[in-house]
């Protein structure tokens, strides 16, 4: 029985550890502290799953155990350089249609994305993940009203960024 | 004009492929490895900030005797239990606490409700360290007092002074001492505390009140 929840559980991880990479992506930026933080968000959501009911997508509810983990449980053992040399991971050079003034953009908001605070971070992931203001404000906890707000502020800063 | 943001969104949804991917294998042994959250590391440090105190008494001088003796001698013995009994009940409320709010925590709250949890078991080891550390202090200060009333501090404390010492000036000279090492030993307990907490949820604390400050 127990075997047999370990095997499915480890499926659904396998199929859908794309969530927690782009956590991980978000909150570390080296690949040591990327798996130690992966690590961790897999054994809280191996913990948590017996209270999967499946009422909701694995995938939504992932979010929440992923995030939580890295905003609230996550202890960053070591301290974390400061400099980004994980930039090959969160940043994707794309090779075919290569445009040099879209390319600088976009690195300088994924720059800009690295310096929010861990609460920032978490509500421009799940924009990026085109999650409505209702889910948002239901995994963050803050109403919906002010998740918007608190969105509008963080995309006039990205704008600004771009458009000094 | 496309909107810098939807290029952002597009590209983000587009850099999947770049992600690295672990084989059912690799997740398989991970789940089973140990946690290092921060909900466990409270619990662990509460465990021994809650046996610590206890400890002392395992040590032979504190079990038989030499404190009860003076005690008794100082004539403080009633007093001492009384403090004692309170002591240990108050012990078992916090600790009955401590647990159930411990299991109230859940991973799948919201993240502000299960901040509020995490922080809520944090006071109440916060309280059970102050509780601690006040009964530490009434302690020293119950002796402080019997060696205030007592008529034989010498033969209580079986000191053995010199023949021109003044008595009364004896007597102050070891409440001052006591008196000393209460703030010390109390200031080091505390100390060691804040800092281990602090250092510990420090992180935490930036998020809450960052998600509090989002609300209002």
């Amino acid at each position: 029985m127990k075997k047999e929840l370990e095997h499915q559980f480890v499926s659904l991880l396998e199929s859908n550890q794309n969530i927690v990479h782009k956590v991980c992506s978000l909150y570390t930026n080296n690949p040591e502290a990327h798996n130690d933080l992966f690590q961790e968000i897999a054994i809280q959501l191996w913990k948590a799953y017996p209270k999967f009911r499946g009422d909701s997508k694995f995938s939504t509810w992932m979010y929440r155990v992923a995030l939580n983990t890295a905003i609230t449980l996550y202890r960053r053992s070591k301290k974390q350089p400061k400099t980004q040399d994980f930039d090959t991971v969160v940043y994707r050079i794309r090779a075919e249609q290569y445009d040099p003034t879209e390319e600088r953009q976009l690195k300088l908001m994924y720059d800009a994305i690295r310096e929010l605070g861990d609460i920032d971070k978490a509500l421009v992931f799940l924009y990026l993940e085109d999650k409505g203001y209702s889910e948002i404000s239901e995994t963050l906890g803050i109403t919906e009203v002010n998740a918007r707000v608190k969105m509008n502020r963080i995309k006039t800063k990205l704008r600004t960024i771009l458009n000094p | 004009m496309m909107d810098e943001l939807d290029l952002l969104k597009k590209d983000w949804q587009q850099r999947e492929e770049a992600l690295p991917r672990l084989s059912f294998d690799q997740l398989h042994r991970m789940i089973w490895k140990r946690s290092s959250s921060l909900v466990r590391w409270i619990f662990y440090i509460s465990i021994i900030e809650f046996i610590v105190p206890h400890l002392l008494y395992l040590v032979p001088s504190f079990r038989n005797g030499n404190g009860y003796d003076v005690a008794r001698d100082l004539g403080i013995q009633t007093e001492l239990i009384v403090v004692t009994v309170i002591q240990y009940a108050v012990v078992l409320y916090f600790i009955v606490q401590f647990y159930m709010r411990y299991r109230e925590i859940s991973v799948l709250e919201d993240a502000s409700r299960l901040m509020d949890r995490i922080i809520r078991t944090r006071r109440t080891v916060k309280h059970y360290v102050i509780f601690c550390l006040s009964m530490i202090l009434v302690i020293f200060g119950v002796f402080i007092a019997g060696m205030y009333f007592s008529d034989n501090l010498v033969g209580a404390l079986h000191l053995h002074p010199d023949a021109d010492q003044d008595p009364v000036q004896l007597k102050w000279l070891v409440m001052g001492i006591m008196a000393v090492l209460a703030i010390l030993f109390t200031a080091l307990m505390g100390g060691i505390y804040f800092l281990l907490y602090g250092l510990l949820t420090r992180r935490l604390y930036a998020n809450y009140k960052e998600l509090k400050r989002l609300d209002h």
